[in-house]
């Protein structure tokens, strides 16, 4: 009995020693900013000056009437209707793709997935120079076309160039989620189908999609997600522009309380995304289980 | 028939090769632009003649005019990436085996509020981050940029649900034989998860290379700059010398591709256990 319980005293000390950096890494990194946060989005100190008083809900209310968190709050509906089919018809093809090539499927899948790798910032580099003026590209539309386009000048293109270059970078990831529920559908699901006279594209679209149901919950999920904390290539190739066509939440956040020192303001900006971030994904989560649901998921 | 199946396999890999293209291709881009004649950058997709100019201006720190420390932003990335990823995978290690192999009150409260951590939205904690980065008095430090970044809950989450597939008659045994938890761990469990470790290294480590919010808010000395963080504010000074921007970005590029490709071996199998 007095070995047990030292066991057990032993254990607790082993584990909460062994536990220990989690909880003063949270203790310091997450509930005190948490509070602080709190606190920072109900007054209107300026990130500077020692002297600031509380301002009551004037923040938010604030924010609700400015055009330019108004348009984060619409341009990321906006990415998400460019962004989301995209990513899943590509990531789905990849995956199809992939999955029935006979030899090298782990060669082709590491190749698609190297685009994951690049940094935003590079990638932009890229792409600004792809439809510079005179880039090949350009002068191929001019030419052959007829076709003078201005991609970061024009409030629909704009938003579209940031949608495909995100696409590039995730369709290889997405498809090996796609990919793994594509390899967990058993055989006799298809042999039944085949009895039943579903070949070719007629078995992709009655049997295969509809059983990968839990790849396209998640593929949607993540990708709807990431809507929400773009940054880097809005902040680098359009600084938001033109006219908050590409203005982000994330691009509002830093320019409050960074560039214009509004920590107080930027705070309950912060706050009413992640509010907004919470109940959109809530909403999918919803659309899709009923979707789901009907067809005879749980 | 067996003609007509030939046929379509031979189309599926043309279409597979096409996809690879295009996905490299961005790739293929930066290159020959870091190596293309400074006229002909951005203006033909195929430089006439190749030149080492770009990496070399980048070598020397840029034009008079607007001289920048890019090998020292490298070296930057290099130190606070290594630094930041090691201490993620340690602390991870740790962490993992407490919820995953030993028994002790409170285990499932600190599982749970790993579990709510990871889904609560960052955004709402980066400026009061900020703040007590600047309390600390590490604004424009390396610690900066490590210490914040020292705990990572998805690389916890990840060893805790791989420590509990290794069976705990295995770690029982090595308790007979009178071996503490830290011996354990060195000797046992931190040799078996060498598949898994490694694509949480790389996942670790390439997120860590990669960050531009964090990076920029804490640091502002020049000196002190990521490779990343550089890149991106000369994006506008720069506009004028896209050479040395591509050589720059293959700069950014290469550490994280040469890693990816040694460590592909084990991709696919490690990929699986990260997507289940």
């Amino acid at each position: 009995m007095g070995c047990s319980n030292n066991m057990n005293k032993h254990a607790a000390k082993v584990g909460w020693l062994l536990a220990s950096p989690y909880l003063i890494y949270s203790a310091v990194f997450f509930l005190i900013p948490l509070f602080w946060a709190l606190y920072l989005a109900f007054t209107n100190w300026n990130l500077i000056s020692p002297e600031y008083e509380t301002v009551g809900v004037q923040n938010f209310l604030d924010a609700f009437f400015s055009p330019s968190v108004r348009a984060a709050f619409w341009v990321t509906y906006k990415f998400m209707l460019m962004f989301v089919p995209i990513v899943i018809a590509g990531s789905l093809c990849l995956a199809l793709i992939l999955h029935h090539l006979p030899r090298w499927k782990g060669l082709f899948a590491v190749g698609y997935f190297l685009p994951y790798l690049a940094s935003g910032v590079a990638s932009s580099i890229v792409v600004k120079g792809v439809i510079s003026y005179n880039s090949p590209l350009n002068q191929f539309l001019r030419d052959a076309l007829g076709w003078d386009i201005d991609w970061l000048g024009s409030p629909i293109l704009a938003p579209l160039v940031i949608a495909l270059m995100m696409a590039w970078k995730f369709v290889g990831y997405y498809a090996l989620l796609f990919l793994s529920g594509l390899e967990s559908i058993p055989k006799e699901v298809y042999e039944a189908a085949e009895m039943d006279g579903a070949i070719g594209w007629k078995r992709v679209w009655h049997v295969t999609i509809p059983m990968l149901y839990p790849s396209f919950y998640t593929v949607t999920i993540l990708a709807v997600g990431l809507m929400f904390g773009i940054f880097t290539e809005p902040y680098v190739l359009t600084g938001g522009g033109p006219e908050y066509a590409t203005h982000t939440w994330q691009l509002e956040i830093y320019n409050q309380a960074f560039e214009k020192l509004n920590a107080g303001y930027g705070t309950a900006v912060a706050i009413i995304n992640s509010i907004v971030t919470f109940a959109s994904i809530f909403v999918f989560r919803k659309v899709l289980e009923k979707w789901g649901g009907k067809h005879g998921w749980e | 028939m067996a003609g007509s199946k030939r046929w379509r396999v031979g189309l599926l890999y043309a279409l597979a090769v096409v996809v690879l293209l295009v996905m490299v291709f961005p790739y293929l881009y930066m290159v020959l632009g870091s190596l293309a004649p400074w006229n002909e950058v951005d203006r033909k997709l195929i430089p006439s003649s190749l030149t080492l100019r770009s990496y070399e201006w980048l070598f020397q720190g840029g034009e008079d005019v607007v001289p920048r420390p890019w090998l020292r932003a490298f070296f930057n990335s290099l130190l606070v990436t290594s630094a930041s990823t090691l201490l993620m995978l340690v602390t991870a290690v740790m962490v993992g085996y407490a919820l995953s192999k030993v028994k002790f009150k409170g285990r499932q409260w600190v599982h749970n509020a790993i579990l709510f951590q990871m889904f609560y939205p960052s955004i709402i904690l980066l400026i009061p981050l900020f703040l007590i980065v600047r309390y600390f008095g590490w604004y424009n430090t390396y610690w900066a940029m490590i210490v914040p970044k020292a705990v990572n809950l998805w690389a916890i989450f990840m060893y805790t649900n791989f420590f509990r597939s290794i069976p705990d008659e295995l770690i029982e045994a090595a308790k007979m034989d009178g071996a503490g938890h830290f011996t354990i761990i060195r000797r046992i469990v931190w040799p078996m998860s060498r598949s898994i470790t490694t694509i949480i290294f790389l996942f670790l480590f390439m997120e860590r290379w990669v960050e531009l919010l964090w990076d920029m808010l804490v640091v502002n000395n020049e000196k002190m700059l990521t490779l990343n963080v550089l890149l991106a504010q000369m994006f506008g000074p720069y506009g004028g010398y896209p050479g040395p921007m591509y050589a720059a970005s293959v700069l950014l590029t290469l550490p994280i591709l040469i890693l990816f490709l040694l460590f592909s071996k084990n991709f696919k199998e490690g990929m699986q256990f990260i997507l289940k």
